[in-house]
C-alpha cells in the first residue's frame, strides 16, 4: 500500500510548489523567528518590563503558536497532496496504468508528511534553540518539555496533513478542504471546547488532543495522554478510510 | 444490430457468436457491454473486436459513447452489463496485468503544469514497472521533445502536450495504445507527424486504438474501424469493407458530355447518367455487372459513337460518406 516510488513521486509534486513551500516556511519558521526577534528587542530595551525571548514561558508560548501554525500548514500541504492529481486530471492517467488506487492514495499521506514534518521539526528546533539561548538567566525548558512540545508539533503536522489528504481525496477540492479545516481548527474547535456541558465529548476534538500531547496550551480540556493518542489515531484512521474508499469508488 | 465483421481478423478460437469470452489474440474484445448513467444508456450491447497489430479507428458522432467505452476498457468506470477482454485478459480481474501493457490518452492529456515534461513522465513512471524510468529519454526523443523536456509543462503548446501524452504512453512499452481524439489541437504538420508515428508504432507490432471524429484522418491512418452511434456498434471491419456496399458510380471525362449522356441512357444496369460540371457521372443500379464489364460496355458505346474519352474512374465512397449514411443525425435523435 505504501510504495516508495509513488511516495517519492508525491514528494516531487509537492517539492516543486515553491509558493506553497515559501508560505509554509513563513507561517512556521518566519513567525517563530518574528516572535523571538520582537521579544528579544523588547527585552533588550527594558529587561525589567519585558521577559526574555527564551526561557520556559517564551518557549511554551512559541510552541503553542507553532502548533496553531502547523494546523494551517498541515491543512495546506495535505489538501494539496490529496487533491492535486484529481484537480490536474492526472489521476485518471495514473489509474489507467492498472496500479492499485489504494497504493496511489496511500502514497499521498507519507508524501505530505515528508514535507510537513521537516518544516515542523526545523521550526520546533529553532524555538528550542531560542528558548535555551535567549533565557537570559531565567529558567530554561528542560529536555522533557522540549520532547513533549516537539512531539505535539510533529503530531499536529502529521495528523492535520493526514486528515487533509483524506478529505481532499473525498471531495476532490483543495480549496474547500483548506477552508473547512481552518474554520474548524481555528474557530469552531475553540468554541466547542469552551462549552462545558459537552463534557468528555470535547475529548474527541482533535486540537484538544494535540494540545494535550504537546502540553503547550495554558488552558484546555483535561484528558489523559492515552485518550489523546487514541483520539489522534481515530481521526487519522477515519480520514484515511474515507479517502481510500472514495478513491477506490470514484468513476473518472 | 447490423455489424460487419472482418472474417480474417476474427479469432476463430473465440467466436463472438458463442456469446462467451475465451482467451484470445484480440487486443480488445467486448461482448454485450453496456453502461447506464441513471436511466440513460450511454452504451448498449457493444460487441467490439480489435485485432492485434493494426491501427483501429473508433468512430462516432459526439455523444456516441466512444470515450465511455474507452473509460470502461481502462477500468476508470465499471460497465453495467457485458464482458470485456483486454490483451487477452478478462476484465476487471486481469486489469492490472493488462493495463500494465497499455498506454492511453483519455480525452486530452493532462499533466501537472508546475512540473517539467521530464518530471511528469517520472511521476507516471513511478506508477509503472521499474523499467519505465529507463524509457523516459527514449520516449521524449521519439516525440521530439528532448529540447523542451526540462521546461515546465504550463509553457507547452497543445501540440507539445499531445506529444508528451504519447511519450507517457510509451513508458509502458505498450502492446496497445488507446488514443482518444489525439489529433485535437494539432496543426496540419502535427497531425501528419502523429499519423507517421502511429503507423511506425503499428509497424513495430503494437496495436493502436484511435478514437476520432476526423474521418479523413482515420481513413488515412487506420486499417480497420468500428462505427459507434447512440451507444451501439453499428459497423466494424476493414476500411475497404466499411466503404463497400454504398452506391456505385463511374466518372467519365469525355467530349460533349451532354450528348454522351443521351447516348448512354437505357444501357442495362445504369440507373442514372448526369453531367457533373463537364464530367459524366454514371450511377449503376444494384443489378449492374462488375465495374470492369460495365466500363468496357460504356467505352465501347461511346467510342463507337465518336466521343473522345479522356479519363474513366470509379467513384470511391469515402468513409465520411458511409459514416454519414449510417449514423444518427442530431435532428433525428431529437
Amino acid at each position: 500500500m505504501f510504495d516508495l516510488r509513488l511516495i517519492r513521486a508525491d514528494v516531487l509534486k509537492l517539492r516543486r510548489r515553491r509558493g506553497m513551500l515559501a508560505l509554509s516556511f513563513i507561517l512556521t519558521l518566519g513567525i517563530v523567528a518574528l516572535i523571538a526577534g520582537v521579544a528579544a528587542i523588547r527585552h533588550a530595551g527594558n529587561p525589567l518590563e519585558h521577559r526574555p525571548a527564551g526561557g520556559v514561558m517564551a518557549y511554551k508560548d512559541s510552541m503553542f503558536v507553532l502548533t496553531l501554525m502547523m494546523l494551517v500548514v498541515g491543512a495546506i500541504v495535505g489538501a494539496t497532496a490529496g487533491a492535486q492529481d484529481l484537480e490536474s486530471g492526472v489521476f485518471r492517467d495514473l489509474a489507467a496504468t492498472g496500479r492499485s488506487r489504494l497504493a496511489l492514495f496511500g502514497s499521498r499521506i507519507p508524501g505530505a508528511c515528508a514535507i510537513v514534518l521537516p518544516i515542523a521539526g526545523l521550526a520546533a528546533a529553532a524555538v528550542a534553540i531560542a528558548g535555551l539561548a535567549l533565557a537570559d538567566g531565567g529558567i530554561s525548558p528542560d529536555a522533557a518539555m522540549i520532547f513533549a512540545a516537539t512531539a505535539g508539533v510533529l503530531t499536529t503536522g502529521a495528523l492535520t496533513a493526514t486528515v487533509a489528504v483524506g478529505l481532499a481525496a473525498l471531495t476532490g477540492s483543495k480549496a474547500a478542504v483548506i477552508a473547512t479545516m481552518l474554520g474548524f481548527n481555528l474557530a469552531l474547535a475553540p468554541l466547542l471546547s469552551g462549552i462545558a456541558w459537552l463534557g468528555d465529548a470535547r475529548h474527541a476534538i482533535a486540537p484538544n488532543a494535540l494540545n494535550r500531547i504537546g502540553h503547550t496550551a495554558n488552558e484546555g480540556v483535561d484528558m489523559g495522554l492515552i485518550t489523546a493518542i487514541v483520539v489522534v489515531i481515530a481521526w487519522a484512521a477515519a480520514a484515511f478510510a474515507a479517502g481510500a474508499w472514495r478513491t477506490q469508488a470514484r468513476e473518472i | 444490430m447490423s455489424t460487419q465483421h472482418d472474417a480474417s481478423h476474427r479469432n476463430h478460437d473465440a467466436p463472438v457468436n458463442s456469446r462467451s469470452l475465451v482467451p484470445s489474440s484480440l487486443a480488445v474484445q467486448t461482448l454485450g457491454v453496456g453502461k447506464r448513467f441513471g436511466s440513460r444508456a450511454a452504451l448498449a450491447d457493444v460487441d467490439l473486436e480489435v485485432p492485434r497489430g493494426c491501427a483501429f479507428g473508433l468512430l462516432g458522432p459526439n455523444g456516441a459513447g466512444k470515450t465511455t467505452l474507452i473509460r470502461l476498457l481502462l477500468g476508470l468506470a465499471a460497465p453495467t452489463a457485458g464482458q470485456m477482454r483486454l490483451l487477452g485478459r478478462k476484465l476487471p480481474s486481469g486489469s492490472a496485468d493488462a493495463l500494465a501493457r497499455v498506454g492511453a490518452i483519455i480525452e486530452e492529456p493532462r499533466f501537472h503544469p508546475h512540473l517539467s515534461g521530464r518530471e511528469n513522465l517520472a511521476i507516471h513512471a513511478a506508477a509503472r514497472e521499474r523499467a519505465a524510468y529507463a524509457r523516459i529519454d527514449g520516449a521524449l526523443a521519439r516525440v521530439v521533445l528532448t529540447a523542451r523536456a526540462d521546461d515546465r509543462v504550463k509553457s507547452y503548446s497543445m501540440g507539445m502536450r499531445q506529444r508528451l501524452g504519447i511519450a507517457r504512453c510509451l513508458l509502458a512499452d505498450p502492446e496497445l495504445l488507446i488514443l482518444d481524439e489525439p489529433m485535437n489541437g494539432l496543426d496540419p504538420a502535427g497531425i501528419g507527424e502523429l499519423r507517421d508515428l502511429i503507423r511506425a508504432l503499428v509497424d513495430e507490432g503494437r496495436t493502436v486504438l484511435l478514437s476520432s471524429h476526423l474521418l479523413d484522418e482515420i481513413e488515412r491512418t487506420c486499417d480497420a474501424a468500428a462505427i459507434l452511434d447512440d451507444g451501439k456498434v453499428i459497423a466494424q471491419g476493414r476500411l475497404d469493407e466499411l466503404t463497400a456496399g454504398g452506391p456505385r458510380a463511374i466518372d467519365i471525362t469525355c467530349s460533349h458530355p451532354d450528348q454522351a449522356a443521351l447516348q448512354l441512357r437505357g444501357v442495362p444496369g445504369i440507373a442514372q447518367v448526369t453531367d457533373h460540371a463537364g464530367v459524366l457521372r454514371v450511377e449503376l443500379g444494384p443489378e449492374a455487372a462488375a465495374d470492369r464489364e460495365v466500363i468496357s460496355e460504356l467505352l465501347r458505346r461511346l467510342l463507337s459513337a465518336g466521343f473522345a474519352i479522356e479519363r474513366v474512374s470509379p467513384v470511391a465512397v469515402s468513409l465520411e460518406q458511409r459514416f454519414l449514411t449510417m449514423t444518427t443525425r442530431l435532428e433525428d435523435r431529437s
